[in-house]
This record gives structure tokens, sequence and C-alpha cells, in this order.
């Protein structure tokens, strides 16, 4: 066995697996989904086959966050998502306090299932909500109701999860302030410790970006987004639940930490589907991606079809089923830290040739700066694109 | 001594308004003498420029030596020499067009005369060529030969009954053509022996061998070896070699009165060898020039910088290569408080400046910006003193003004008749002055106006085009100058002056002029972080004012582990496309905005 501390193979704290199948494909989705469950088996094995190799490659790490996301988990047989977490707890360490999410739809969510999952080992549920509004539901492609959504927040409770997360999507068309307010108010009263509030995004290649294309639905009206952004930011801060980036808010401690290693540019492990990765330069002889002189890290991806992810797991040959790579160099890396940092109200340390780019941004209350770190100020948030495009060099 | 020397050889040009069919005829005529076998044949064959096949035009003239046997069983040398088609090179037209006898007239089926058609008729004319008409595409379903035929006879005064039907396109009539060049065209005359008279039509630079010069040999002869001397420009060189186009360059031992060939002389610039001038012979010189030569100079101004500052060099370098081929572009340095350093160049008209430009971006790949074109004024100043004025920047103090003068040419419009109300609207906006109005053949008007150049090269033949439903066509020659009440418009931009967008206005239309640039230049600025007023200020005092509101929502509202490759390619792209913008002061103004004169009448 080599020594774990080598070539920063302990950076590597956490693990993302993805899970495409879903009932249905939602209209503005662009992660890798699949509907239907006919593959699920087979999809499950090499799953736990991509982990289990690299396993045997990394050696025994410890992680602090498990992340299974879709695609719709939730979907799939509990008894499957149990078994994948073995699988994981077989080849690396969970940390004490371990973070384990699974993301779940209020329809694939049942009293049963949650215990289900929590007896497998997952202690927090990330529930795609959406909306309690039946059209907008309906714009989106969702399969639930408002009555499914509210219940399945009941329902994992009752099961015992502390830890629930909701997702909402606003800027629908269609979708008043007033409603927007409402929902939020209904979902805060809930109680969840964490919420995601995301502007709907009309992704190239979706169904819904088609439909706006041929006229069928209209596009997304940036004022309204504006508009309710800020209603999101009021209405969830003042339900205790404070604004830690863009779209995600959480009472404090109940942050995601799994995507908080995303912004602050963490290292994690990405298996599944069209799962990405980002590891320590010195890991890549590890898992054979090529380290060109310069890099200091890299992000690795895997395709997005299904038969040949499967049969890439099973030739064998213990390589991974990886599809590209790509070199971080010191100035990609910088370019990353503004851009994911300044999302967080944390926001990223500064000095030198940044602080002074920044200063007239500063300036101009776009952005803020005190004991060392530089962040954006709710102005600045709103524009935080644009912001970013100043400020990197 | 004038003699027919070689009555075996044909010289003669295409002429016809831009997409009569000129290119595609002369493909053809390539194919049927066998000058180009038909695998190698590919469209246009005589433009070679990229920019004159895409565009479907001819910038540079081209002369290629084809072999024909005519019905009559003689074999006979038939040069063709392809002329530039637009007004911007009337002048290159008038100098290949005197290297000829004969000129195939191309008029469309559909679309029947237009003003380059009559414009390029009066030239052939002027030079005593012997005119073929040739009613073009007459396979189209809308073709009216037997119009264009009238049109023929009535508006230029040729026997209808002469012209000949054809579609080159289909390949039809083409035989015909080449048997009434041969039977039509006089042979060339001139003296063998008389001292070496060579008039120079054309020039290219080759990297490898220096200036091709094209010539038409009007007296005596040329061969290697010997010295020859440019008339105008009093430069010598020793010719390396001579030859014809067939259509690639093949050398000769010499080229003889009457005949159409190229002489390479180790000439380096093409400056030396100006289109118009005539050869001669060092040692044996001719007495006089060829008639008709006479120095280009640019009709329109407009300053180009580079986006980024670092790449002005590499600019020069572009101008001087470019200068290699075309002789007509001029430049000098130019510095502007609000875009650095760059060049203000002179064309012969805006195509002209489109090329030029285009071929800066694309073959020598650099980022530029062109400022709103601008005529050369003459000022007068209180001292009596007189100053050119290309430059609205470079306006002096109007307490140093006695007045200023503006270049004025007449246009000649051919209009049909249904739209003769509105086209004269346009002129009268355009601060135009009624000439003439003449009914012509085919329910058409030739209005004849004395119009400001400096209003003819913003939108005027857009506008012309637009409102005739495109079938107005234009042509203009410049006349002289005139005092008017001229002003400078300045333009403030986050309420910095942009010098780069001023212009010099009639007074009685700055405040419209204002207004409208103010206003189309706060939808060619996108919206940036802060609000961003636009003014537009005469002598000081604000005509117009419009505001770019600033950017309201701008965050990516989803960004995880699969987005962050994509996140920061896109944050690459989209840096990259703001290198395509100008930053002035606080400001990102993009290319369009400085062009934003141009179309100030549109939307």
């Amino acid at each position: 066995m080599t020594d774990p501390h080598a070539a920063g193979r302990v950076g590597i704290r956490s693990l993302y697996l993805h899970i495409p199948f879903c009932e249905r494909r939602c209209e503005y989705c662009d992660f890798v989904s699949l509907p239907g469950r006919d593959r699920e088996a087979e999809y499950v094995e090499a799953l736990r086959a991509e982990v289990r190799g690299l396993a045997a490659r990394l050696g025994r790490l410890e992680l602090d966050t498990v992340f299974v996301g879709g695609g719709t988990p939730s979907f799939v047989d509990p008894d499957r998502l149990g078994g994948v977490l073995d699988e994981v707890r077989a080849g690396f360490a969970l940390a004490p306090g371990c973070e384990v999410t699974l993301e779940a739809n209020p329809s694939s969510t049942s009293d049963a299932r949650a215990a289900a999952w929590l007896e497998a080992g997952f202690n927090r549920v990330s529930l795609g909500i959406q909306s309690l509004e039946p059209d907008i539901l309906a714009f989106l492609g969702r399969v639930h109701d408002r009555e499914r959504a509210l219940a399945a927040v009941d329902e994992v409770r009752l099961a015992g999860f502390s830890r629930i997360s909701c997702d909402l999507i606003y800027a629908v068309p269609g979708l008043d302030d007033a409603r927007w307010r409402s929902t939020l108010e209904r979902v805060a009263a809930l109680g969840p410790g964490h919420v995601s509030a995301y502007e709907l995004t009309v992704e190239a290649g979706t169904p819904l970006h088609a439909s706006v294309r041929r006229g069928e639905k209209p596009a997304v009206d940036p004022e309204a987004a504006l508009r309710q952004h800020r209603i999101a930011v009021a209405v969830l801060g003042g339900a205790g639940l404070r604004q830690y980036e863009v779209s995600n808010y959480a009472q404090a401690g109940e942050e995601c930490r799994h995507n908080l290693v995303y912004w602050r540019r963490g290292h994690y492990l990405g298996v599944g589907l069209g799962a990405h990765g980002h590891l320590p330069a010195g890991v890549g002889a590890l898992v054979d991606i090529p380290v060109p002189p310069g890099a200091v890290g890299l992000r690795y991806w895997h395709g997005r079809s299904l038969p040949a992810y499967v049969e890439r797991c099973r030739d064998g040959s213990g390589a991974l089923p990886i599809e590209g790579s790509e070199a971080v160099t010191a100035a990609g890396a910088e370019a990353e830290r503004i851009l994911l940092g300044l999302r967080l109200a944390e926001g990223i340390a500064v000095s030198g040739p940044l602080g002074e780019r920044a200063e007239a941004l500063v300036g101009a209350d776009l952005l803020w700066r005190r004991d060392g770190r530089l962040g954006a100020t709710a102005q600045g948030q709103e524009v935080l694109d644009e912001v970013i495009r100043q400020l990197v060099a | 001594m004038r003699s027919v020397l070689r009555d075996d050889i044909r010289n003669f040009s295409i002429i016809a308004h831009i997409d009569h069919g000129k290119s595609t005829l002369a493909d053809r005529l390539l194919e049927v003498t066998g000058t180009v076998a038909l695998r190698d044949m590919q469209d246009q064959l005589l433009d070679t420029l990229d920019l004159e096949r895409e565009r479907g035009i001819t910038i540079k003239a081209q002369a290629v030596r084809m072999e024909y046997t005519a019905r009559d069983g003689r074999p006979y040398e038939l040069n063709l020499i392809d002329t530039p088609g637009h007004v911007d090179f009337t002048y290159e037209v008038s100098r290949a067009l005197a290297a000829c006898e004969g000129a195939v007239l191309v008029v469309d089926a559909t679309q029947g005369i237009e003003a380059q058609t009559l414009a390029n008729v009066d030239l052939a004319l002027e030079h005593d060529l012997e005119i073929i008409p040739v009613i073009n595409k007459i396979d189209l379903p809308a073709a009216d030969p037997e119009l264009v035929r009238r049109e023929i006879e009535e508006v230029i005064g040729l026997p209808g009954s002469g012209a000949l039907l054809a579609s080159a396109r289909q390949g039809i009539g083409i035989e015909e053509i080449l048997e009434a060049v041969v039977a039509r065209v006089p042979p060339p005359q001139g003296d063998p022996e008389a001292p070496l008279k060579a008039l120079i039509f054309d020039a290219k630079y080759d990297a490898y061998r220096g200036v091709v010069v094209y010539v038409r040999v009007v007296d005596g002869s040329v061969t290697p070896g010997e010295r020859i001397r440019m008339m105008a420009t009093e430069k010598e060189f020793v010719v390396d070699e001579v030859g014809v186009f067939r259509p690639m360059m093949t050398p000769t031992d010499g080229l003889t009165t009457g005949e159409v060939g190229y002489l390479i002389a180790s000439i380096k610039n093409v400056r030396d060898s100006k289109v118009g001038d005539t050869v001669t012979l060092a040692d044996r010189p001719a007495a006089a020039a060829l008639p008709g030569y006479r120095s280009v100079t640019p009709m329109v101004y407009a300053g180009i910088f580079p986006i980024d500052s670092d790449d002005v060099q590499e600019l020069k370098e572009a101008l001087e290569k470019l200068n290699l081929n075309d002789a007509s572009l001029v430049w000098e340095p130019e510095a502007s408080a609000a875009l650095g350093f760059g060049f203000r160049c002179g064309f012969l008209g805006l195509l002209h400046m489109e090329i030029v430009q285009e071929r800066l971006e694309r073959e020598f790949n650099l980022s530029l910006i062109t400022t709103a074109p601008t005529v050369e004024y003459r000022v007068r100043l209180r001292t009596g003193e007189v100053i050119a004025v290309d430059n609205p920047e470079k306006l002096p103090d109007p307490s140093a003004i006695d007045e200023i003068l503006e270049p004025r040419c007449t246009a000649t419009i051919l209009v049909p008749s249904a739209q003769v109300g509105t086209v004269m609207e346009l002129c009268q906006e355009k601060r135009g002055e009624f000439r003439n109005l003449e009914h012509q053949a085919g329910d058409r008007v030739a209005l004849t106006y004395d119009l400001p150049l400096g209003e003819i090269i913003h939108d005027f033949y857009d506008q012309l085009k637009s409102r005739s439903r495109g079938y107005a066509s234009l042509n203009y020659e410049l006349t002289g100058f005139r005092a008017e009440r001229l002003v400078k418009l300045d333009i403030m931009v986050g309420g910095q002056r942009v010098d780069a967008l001023s212009m010099i206005v009639h007074r009685d239309r700055a405040n419209l002029h204002g207004r409208k640039l103010a206003e189309r230049l706060r939808k060619l600025i996108p919206r940036q972080l802060f609000e961003v007023p636009i003014q537009a200020a005469v002598g000081g005092k604000i005509i117009a004012r419009e505001t770019v509101s600033a950017m309201r929502k701008d965050v990516l509202a989803k960004c995880y582990g699969g987005d962050i490759t994509r996140k920061r390619k896109l944050l690459e792209k989209q840096k990259e496309g703001k290198r395509r913008m100008k930053r002035v002061g606080s400001v990102e103004i993009p290319q369009e905005a400085f062009m934003a004169v141009l179309q100030m009448d549109e939307d």
C-alpha cells in the first residue's frame, strides 16, 4: 500500500455519484437523464465497479461528503441505492459526521422509501419541489403536484431525516411575484434547513429551449427574474435561511458541504454517467489521466452514453471509464477561484493585482472588500457574471 | 504611321452593371475557347481574390489570352481584359478600356440598363470602342429581351438588332459572342517601328517576382533585357521577363504592337507602375505619353485602429503589404484620444474601404475599428489660407475659420418612374439640388442631381436601393467644392468625448443627426454595469441625450461540479468577445458603434 498522503490524495474528501434515471425528462433539464428504469440493474453494477476501481487505485480515502445526484436517484430501487453506499463504504472511509445526500423527487418519495434511504446510510435529502403551483409544474414538465410535494417533505422528516433541502425554480413564465412569494413562504414554513432557489435557465439542447425557440413557450422575463430573486433573498432570509450562495439559502450550519467543495475549488471524485471530477495534479498518474507540465489541477468527466459507460466498466481492464480531462493551469485556477468563489457570501481571499482590478467595482458598491476578502454585494451579485468578466485577467 | 500589323488580334473587355453576369460570361468564353480545361474550371476564374469570389465582384483587372478558330477557318488571338465593375473603380475601368478596341456590353435581360451600364458605355464610347451588346440571362422566367433590346436602342443609341441573346449560366449564345468579337471588333492599330508605348492598365504584386505590370503595347515592342521608363513617375527598370496570360503567366520572347500581356522588371512597389502610365524605352523614349493618365485621389477617408493597441505595428505592416497590390490606398498615422494610435486612410469609395478593412481582418488576422468615413473638406481660414480637412478632428477652431467648403458631385440616378417621387424626396433630404429629369425607354427616369459627396457616401446608396425596391441605380462624379454652413458634431459617451465619433454635418441638420446618432449608439452599446449617458453636442451645446441603462441581472443560476469546465470556457469566450470592443473611459464600445453614422436612417 502506498503512502496515502502521497500525491495529495488526502486532499480528495468528496464523492459524487450520478444516477441518470427519471420518470420522465423535465423540460428544462440538461443533466444526463434517461426516462424509465430499463437498464437500472446493469447501470448500478457498472457504477459500483467504477467505485471499486477508484478505491483500488487511490487507496482507502476518507470522505467528508457523498452526494448521489441525478437524474432522479429516488426513482431507483432503494436496495440498489443501499448497495451503492455499501460499495462506497467498502472502498472509502466515511469520516465521522460525513454528509451523505440523496436527491429525491416528490413523486418517488414515500414513507417506506424514506425509511429505506435512512437505513441505507443517507443523512440528507434534497427534494426537487420546484413549485407548488400546478400550471408552473406543468410548464416545467414535472410529474408531481402540490400535495405530493408537501407530503414528501413530511415523509422524509417523519422517517428521521433532520437535514432536508427543497429545490425551487422561479422566473418561470406565468409565475407572478405574489405566487412566488407564497410558494417561498409555504416552503419556508415547512422548516427545511436548506432551500435552493434557481432562476429558470433555458439551456441549449433541452426540450424547453426548442419550444422557446419555436415560439411555443415564452422566454424568461429578465425583470421578473430580478424581482423574484430579490423576493427569495428577502422571504427566505426572513425565515432564517441565509443566502450563502447565489441560489442557495441555509440555516447556520445547514449549508450543503458537498456543494461548498465545488465553489471553494475543492477536489472531488465524480462517478457515473456524465459525472465530473476535480483532482490534484499529483493524482493523475494513479487514474491514468495525463498531467502536462504546468498543470495545477485536473478536471475530468464521463461520457453521456449509458451503453458505452456500462461496457467500459465491464471490460475488466481496470481502466476508469473517463471520457475526457483537462489540465487546469495556474491562470485557469485563478479564474475558477474568482468565478466560483464570488458566488459565495464568504467571498474569496484577495491581494495584489486582483485587488487592483477590483478597486473600481468596490467603489461602485458591486463588490465589498474587508479582512483580506473580496465578495459580491447584493447589487453586485445580480450582475455577477459581468463583474467576473471584468475581474478575470 | 498607323498600320494594321496583326489582323488576327482582338482586344476586348466585358462591361456590365454589377450582377449582370460579367464573370460568368468570362468563364464560359474561357471554357469554349479551351483556354481553361473544363476540369480546371471554377466559378469566376478571373476573380482571384477570395473576396471577389465570395462577393461576386471584380476588384482587380485581369487579362487573358484565348485562342479561337473562327467560322472563317482562321485562328485568332483574343485578349479579354476583365475590368472592375464598381463605381469606386471608374478610373481603373477607363484604363482597361483604353487597352481595348471593343467591348462586350452585358445587360441583364430581367433588369435592363442600369446607371452603371450607362456609365461604362459612356466610357467605352469615349475610347471609340466597338460595343457588342449582349442580353444575358434570357433563360430566366422574368427575362424580357425585347424590352431590353429597345432600351439598348433608345437609351444607349446602339442598333438593337445587333444585340446578341445569351445565357452565360446555360452556355447559350457563347459562340455567337466570340464570332461577333472577331467580326465586329477592329484589329489593333499601331506602329511597330515607333518607340515603345505601352499602356499600364493594372499591376499586381507577387511576393517572389515583384510587381507584375499589365500592359497593352500601343506602338513598338518590348523584349527582356531592355531598359524601360515609366513616363509619369520617370522611374527606370530593366525588363526581366515579358509574357502573356493563358490564363497563367507564360513567358514570350517579346510583346509587340497590339498585344496584351505582362512585364516583370524587378519593380518593388506598385506605386512605380501606376495605372494609366505609359511604358517606353529609356534609350529611345516616345515623344509623348499616352493620354488619359491621372493620379488617383481618394474620395473618402476613415481612421483604422487596432482594437488591441499593441497591434499598431502589425497594422502598419499589413497596410504596407496591401499597398503593394493596391496603390490607390493611402494612409498616414493618426492618433485618437479615444482609440489610440492608428492610421487615417483614404479610399476610392465605400466598397474599397470595406474591402480593405475585410482584407486586413481576414488576411492579417487583425481586430480593427474603422471610424465613420468622411469626405475631404476644404477650409478657408481667416488668414485666407485654404487647407484640406479629411478628419473632423482636424477642423480648426471655429474662430479661425472663414468658411468650410464641401465637395459636391453630379449624381445620375436611373429609377423606374413609379419610384421617382420617393427618390427625389431622398435627394432633397440629402441636400441635393435638382438638375434634370429625363424619361427613358422601359418606363424609366434618369434623374440628375447636384449632391454633397458627404451625403452620398453615407447611407445614400442603401436608402436609394431600399426606397426603389432595389431598382434604382447610381453613378456619381466629383464636380468641385462649395461653401456651406457646416459644423462639427461631437459625441460624448459616459461623459467623455469620443473623437472617433465626431462628424462634420450641415448646421440645419445637426440636431436631427445628433438625435439619430445618439439613438443609434444607444442601441449599439450593450448594457454595462453602470448607466452610460450618450450625448451629442455642437460647439459645446448638448443637442441630444440618450442613456444606456445599467445591466439588471446577469448571473448564472446554477454552477456545480459538472459546470465548472464549461463555465470557465464560456468566460474565456466572453472575454474574447470583449476584446472586440474598445474601452473608452469605463465604457466598452463595440466595433459597430463606430460605423453607426452609416446606418442612422435604419430602423
